[in-house]
């Protein structure tokens, strides 16, 4: 090498450079439509759909800036992180906000990146707020940042279930959720003019009907490519349960009608009818066969060979249904149906109404109808079973606490037998369920005007 | 040549350089000693790598010495101040490629502290006097060609109507009409009683403007004089005329033969300063460290 | 909201202290450094080198031509003119076509939305124009030198801190050229990108910030600070609703000069609120504010305000108020003899939280105008500006460009807030984990800062060598400028004035604090250099 020329080094430099740019070339060759398949590269990039225009809605600046960065992306990626991280901790969201932005455009396939940070917006920055509709804001940009990320990424499985979960839990179950309900429909900016905001509600709907929408799309690609946050049974209930927080909703609001009972009736056939009947593969033994949750005994026989297996995919239906509570809400909804059920449901949202407005007796009235209701119902054998699950439970508790809560208060004395008695004493060991009846009561002590 | 001031004193110069760590890498000049007297041309002489240049940039301050001291119009090489008398041509003409050749000059000027209108005044005539026409005297240097670059180097080294010149080869790079151009102008200089100190390796340059040489040789000085007495021999005499009818020469011949001339030759003159050099160069190789010096005055 | 202003002014006295000692420790070091060379090189001949081009040097100061040094100035403008440094504004602009991009939602402008235009401005100007100078600046004297350009320089009379010094201002005005062409096409962009009906959040707030807070807790005893309510961030600290926690401010020189056009006293506060139950989610947490006079005994309260949590909340106290059938005048009656205004804040609501910092409570004068402020940031970037052109001129002289760009580009880094805290912290032994070597070695070893170095001698050598390193980077921590004074940009960003105590006049300070080092040096590393390119 050293008693080369100058010129002589160079050529083998130059032989250097493009023995070495051979394979590269070979290898990212550009496939051109269907005749030439273009080289290894370009086939694996179609083969998993990871072209840019495979991936979702293509985005110029963002591909702009990854080539501008030049291989830099990981460095300016690494900054920004530490940034939002810094900005999170000082609160100075609206710089946390841009900060996101940027990061999504450096990394806008990275789905835990869009989740992380949508989930973010929507749970941590929305809780630092204190007013209602400024949480809502945030709430509100969490899932619209979601909903961006499902475009940008349109194989995400896991995507679309997160945006549902940010509409349905979020919007649905926090402690606002009364007032984040309202305001799904009727935004409290008043750039909507008391309509939704269109970006994540165009079409008005109640917040767990649009979940819903999410979920099923997000069970509609998980028949292409599988998701990793839920057990596949859970995951594919998602749509369902919709419909079940949808008709509890309504009850809570006070909505009795047929509305109700509608969305109930709905909510079972979705459940038994659709739900009930998907497929999924459980291992009996050794092997692997297909169950479903709604299945006869009949159908079990069919399935299984021998009696030996059809008594093992019955303990499989049965494992499937316990975790994914399908005969709780089977039974649930089939109770209410009942019209006694809904009667019950509606004194006890009487006596709340009442004892806000400090109409004592009322209340009182109102919630020991309410509780007769109940006592009627959960009796029945068919029925028992909801006394399992804590949701209704709570309701009926709340019913006893404000009926316990009159006679106290009033100094009268607590009768001796009353409806719902031995629920009480059953609940009384479960702290947890307790601890819940009690924060609401205390909340619409609050209330009281 | 009057006995005047002396305005280069040069006393036992030498320049190491050195490599980036310190270590001595090229002895560029040895022991270099020589006076310059104002109003003289002197001319350094020797080939390539020889010296010459480093000679200058010690003179001027832009290297340090390794031994020896330099006084320059009575001042140490290290004092800006003696530049305002002082002008100076580099090899190449490091100047700026994006300014043109009004703005070079103006640059400059501003740097002797020279007013807007002397700036304007002393351009225009530097400008005529290396002769850059006219047409290109608003384009940037870069555009320039070798002898366009050379002329604007010289009117930038005049610029302060300086009482000392120091040129490094100031005809590199110049057709031989530039040639002609820049050996008249170092003639002015002279006649306008300016001291001028010019290196270059072509002899005929020297030959014809300089008072007195100095040849170096691997930054040694090795022959040192007045040119008109380096290259008489001692033994010779040379008749010159213009051209002669046979019959002329004939008759001087005879002239001289009745006066006991020997080995009488008529013929054209050969450029004997390139006998002279070569010889000299050869002579170096052959016995390093031998030294002509007819000057008596300058070596101490 | 968010915003922290500088607390503590410069102390006249000792900074100028500090900087004579720093300044000549470095001329010493320098000088030392130089004659041992010259030694070396030249045996003892070097000391009378030494000397002589001392006295030369400072002769050479008493020569500057103001005339040769505009030259020079000239040159270096042309030069980078005619040299494409204008192709910067290409970036600019592509920058700001799309800057969109960075933005998010431009339909919903919300105050802190405002915040990030002006500061993505602001910041995208102070990161363009910063290169171009560093190049500039690192790059001309070497260039000039590896051309030998600058042989016909200096041997014409120009003294060489002529060269050095118009290089700097050159450079330096190229820097405001670009700069003012920036700030104009920023100014201009950020009002049209905040729509018509939104111009008022473009604010220039002056506040007069309390001199200090003091906190008394919930049984009415003095406290260091509040409490905390479990936030990573211990910026504010918070006092609970009905009890006796409150927090005093002290506000200094209040005159009517704080009042506004119609003699109001008005409060602005950033309060944050934290509720210890989520209660009734749609009323606010209220607060109240009371101006006490103790030499009077008296004190004037206002009525319950809600929190505004993340936005401003402006409270007006007129000037004369009643109490209790009788008129008071807030300047006369409750400022007192030493011209001292107390505020108490406290939370009305049982069981909540306020949270509040020394700067969540300040007097709002009235407000100037938002170009005002908005060019005021621009000069910190001129004088940033500066700064880096004199230490990269400076460092400039003594190692190549590249060298020199890279050491400036670090210098910068190291001054700016984070990085010199860090700094600090690991001077003042703050940092868990060690020194450097320590540091290398536990990363290696996956071993955590809190755990033991296993007992072994050589870590004995080890934490001896980063203990030098630590003592040289306590000589940096005090060379290298802190741009905490440079940060008028975030004043205008959060919609604050920039303030000539805490702000102008301390980075004029340290701007011209580093004008004679660098300048001193520069000069003297291109007088002792020979111009010939290694
Ligand atoms: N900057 C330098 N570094 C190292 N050696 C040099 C440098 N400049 C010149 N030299 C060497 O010094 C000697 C004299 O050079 P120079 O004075 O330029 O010769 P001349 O001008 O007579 O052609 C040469 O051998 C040359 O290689
Ligand atoms: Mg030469």
């Amino acid at each position: 090498m050293t008693n080369m020329t100058s010129q002589q080094r160079k050529l083998v430099y130059l032989i250097g450079i493009v023995v070495l740019l051979i394979p590269i070339i070979w290898l990212s060759l550009p496939s051109d439509g269907k005749d030439a398949p273009g080289g290894v590269l370009s086939q694996l990039r179609s083969k998993y759909e990871l072209g840019e225009a495979d991936l979702g809605d293509v985005d110029a600046s963002s591909a702009a800036m990854n080539f501008a960065l030049l291989g830099m992306r990981g460095m300016a990626v690494n900054v920004l992180w530490k940034d939002l991280d810094q900005q999170k901790d000082t609160k100075r969201w609206a710089e946390m906000q841009a900060t996101t932005e940027s990061i999504v455009r450096l990394q806008p396939h990275f789905e835990r990146v869009w989740d992380f940070n949508g989930w973010n917006l929507a749970y941590n920055t929305s809780a630092e707020w204190d007013a209602v509709p400024d949480r809502y804001y945030w709430v509100k940009q969490g899932a619209k940042f979601l909903k961006r990320g499902v475009e940008r990424n349109k194989r995400s499985t896991e995507l679309y279930y997160r945006t549902g979960k940010v509409v349905q839990h979020k919007i649905g179950y926090a402690d606002e959720a009364t007032d984040y309900r309202k305001f799904f429909l009727s935004d409290p900016d008043p750039a909507f003019k008391g309509g939704p905001d269109p970006v994540i509600n165009p079409d008005g709907k109640d917040n767990f009907l649009v979940a819903r929408e999410w979920f099923e799309a997000g069970c509609a690609r998980e028949l292409v490519r599988a998701q990793h946050i839920l057990d596949r049974s859970l995951f594919r209930s998602t749509p369902a349960r919709c419909l079940f927080d949808y008709a509890q909703a309504l009850q809570k609001e006070g909505k009795f009608g047929e509305e109700t009972r509608a969305a109930w009736d709905h909510a079972r056939k979705d459940w038994t009818e659709v739900y009930g009947h998907e497929t999924f593969h459980a291992l009996i033994g050794p092997e692997e066969s297909d169950i479903m949750l709604e299945m006869t005994d009949e159908e079990i026989k069919q399935q299984a060979g021998t009696p030996d297996d059809a008594l093992r995919v019955r303990r499989a239906v049965d494992a499937y249904q316990k975790m994914t509570n399908y005969r709780y809400w089977r039974t649930r909804a089939f109770a209410e149906a009942e019209p006694e059920m809904a009667e019950a449901h509606r004194r006890l949202f009487d006596a709340k109404q009442a004892y806000k407005a400090q109409e004592f007796e009322n209340a009182r009235t109102a919630a020991y109808e309410g509780m007769e209701g109940f006592d009627k119902i959960l009796k029945r054998p068919e029925y028992a079973s909801l006394t399992d699950e804590d949701v209704l439970c709570e309701e009926c508790l709340l019913g006893w606490k404000i009926w316990d809560d009159i006679y106290q208060v009033s100094g009268d004395k607590i009768p001796e037998e009353f409806p719902l008695k031995w629920l009480v004493q059953m609940k009384n060991e479960n702290q947890m369920i307790m601890l819940n009846v009690n924060k609401q009561f205390k909340r619409l002590f609050l209330e009281t005007k | 040549m009057s006995q005047s001031e002396t305005v280069i004193e040069i006393r036992n110069l030498s320049k190491v350089y050195r490599d980036f760590w310190g270590r001595p890498k090229v002895r560029a000049l040895n022991a270099l000693s020589l006076d310059i007297k104002k109003g003289e041309v002197f001319g350094l002489l020797g080939p390539n790598g020889s010296g010459k240049t480093t000679t200058l940039k010690l003179l001027l301050g832009l290297l340090f010495p390794t031994e020896g001291e330099v006084k320059i119009l009575g001042k140490s090489a290290a004092d800006v101040s003696k530049n305002e008398r002082i002008g100076y041509l580099p090899e190449e003409s490091y100047l700026y490629r994006f300014l043109n050749a009004y703005e070079t000059l103006d640059f400059y000027g501003r740097l002797f502290d020279m007013t807007a209108a002397q700036r304007k005044e002393r351009s225009e005539k530097l400008l005529d006097l290396v002769k850059l026409a006219p047409q290109s005297r608003r384009r940037q240097l870069k555009e320039y060609s070798k002898g366009m670059t050379r002329r604007i180097g010289v009117a930038q080294a005049l610029i302060n109507d300086p009482d000392l010149v120091m040129l490094d080869e100031p005809t590199s790079g110049l057709d031989p009409l530039g040639n002609r151009d820049m050996k008249d102008l170092i003639l002015d200089l002279k006649a306008q009683g300016k001291t001028v100190l010019m290196c270059s390796h072509l002899l005929a340059d020297v030959q014809d403007v300089c008072d007195r040489i100095a040849i170096l040789y691997g930054g040694e000085l090795k022959v040192m004089g007045r040119v008109d007495e380096l290259l008489k021999a001692q033994d010779e005499t040379q008749i010159r005329s213009s051209k002669l009818s046979e019959a002329a020469e004939k008759e001087i011949q005879e002239v001289l033969q009745r006066h006991g001339a020997t080995n009488v030759k008529v013929d054209q003159p050969t450029a004997s300063l390139e006998d002279l050099f070569l010889k000299t160069v050869q002579e170096s190789r052959e016995r390093p460290g031998h030294r002509n010096v007819t000057d008596n005055q300058s070596v101490s | 909201m968010y915003f922290d202003p500088n607390e503590y002014l410069l102390n006249p006295i000792i900074s100028v202290l500090n900087w004579v000692v720093v300044v000549g420790c470095l001329t010493f070091v320098v000088l030392f450094v130089s004659m041992v060379n010259l030694i070396a090189t030249r045996g003892a001949s070097g000391v009378g080198v030494f000397f002589d081009e001392l006295g030369g040097m400072v002769t050479d100061l008493f020569q500057l031509s103001p005339r040769r040094i505009w030259a020079l100035t000239r040159l270096t403008y042309t030069e980078a003119i005619r040299r494409k440094a204008l192709a910067v504004f290409v970036v600019f602009g592509l920058l700001f076509m799309f800057a969109g991009w960075f933005m998010g939602d431009t339909k919903e402008i919300k105050p802190d939305q405002v915040k990030v235009y002006i500061s993505f401005v602001l910041t995208t100007i102070s990161w363009l124009t910063l290169p171009v100078v560093l190049i500039l600046c690192c790059f001309g004297i070497p260039e000039d030198i590896r051309l030998r350009s600058i042989h016909t320089v200096v041997t014409k009379p120009a003294r060489r801190v002529e060269i050095v010094l118009g290089r700097m201002i050159g450079i330096w005005l190229i820097g405001c050229l670009v700069l003012a062409v920036m700030a104009i096409v920023g100014h201009f962009w950020i009002v049209r990108q905040i729509p018509a009906e939104s111009q008022s959040l473009l604010t220039c707030r002056v506040p007069v910030y309390g001199t200090r807070i003091d906190f008394v807790d919930r049984e009415g005893n003095a406290a260091k600070s509040g409490v905390n309510v479990g936030d990573i961030w211990v910026f504010r600290s918070y006092i609970e609703g009905a009890t006796k926690a409150r927090a005093q401010w002290t506000f200094r020189n209040v005159g009517e000069s704080l009042l506004d056009s119609d003699g109001n006293l008005n409060f602005e506060n950033s309060f944050s609120a934290f509720r210890s139950y989520k209660g009734d989610m749609t009323r606010p947490l209220f607060y109240d504010i009371r101006l006490i006079n103790p030499e009077k005994n008296l004190a004037y309260t206002t009525d319950p305000q809600p929190v505004n949590e993340f936005r401003h909340k402006l409270d007006t106290i007129p000037r004369k108020v009643t109490i209790d059938g009788t008129q008071y005048d807030i300047l006369k009656d409750f400022v007192t003899d030493r011209k001292e205004l107390h505020v108490e804040v406290s939370c009305i609501d049982r069981e909540q939280y306020i949270g509040m910092a020394r700067s969540d409570l300040f007097i709002r004068m009235p407000d100037r105008q938002f170009w005002m402020g908005y060019w005021k940031a621009i000069l910190g970037i001129a004088l940033t500006l500066l700064l880096i052109t004199m230490i990269g001129v400076s460092a400039s002289t003594m190692v190549k460009g590249p060298i020199a760009a890279v050491l400036t580009f670090v210098i910068y880094f190291l001054s700016l807030k984070d990085n010199h805290q860090f700094m600090d912290q690991l001077v003042f032994g703050q940092v868990q984990g060690g020194g450097f070597l320590e540091s290398v070695y536990r990363l290696v070893m996956h071993m955590g800062p809190s755990q033991e170095l296993p007992a072994n001698p050589a870590f004995v050598v080890v934490k001896f060598f980063d203990w030098v390193l630590n003592n040289f980077l306590w000589l940096c921590r005090h060379v290298i400028p802190y741009s905490q004074y440079f940060n008028m940009p975030e004043f205008v960003s959060n919609g604050f004035d920039v303030p000539w105590d805490t702000s102008i006049l301390p980075s004029l300070l340290v701007t011209s604090a580093f004008i004679i080092p660098c300048v001193l040096m520069g000069y003297f590393a291109l007088r002792i250099r020979e111009l010939e390119s290694k």
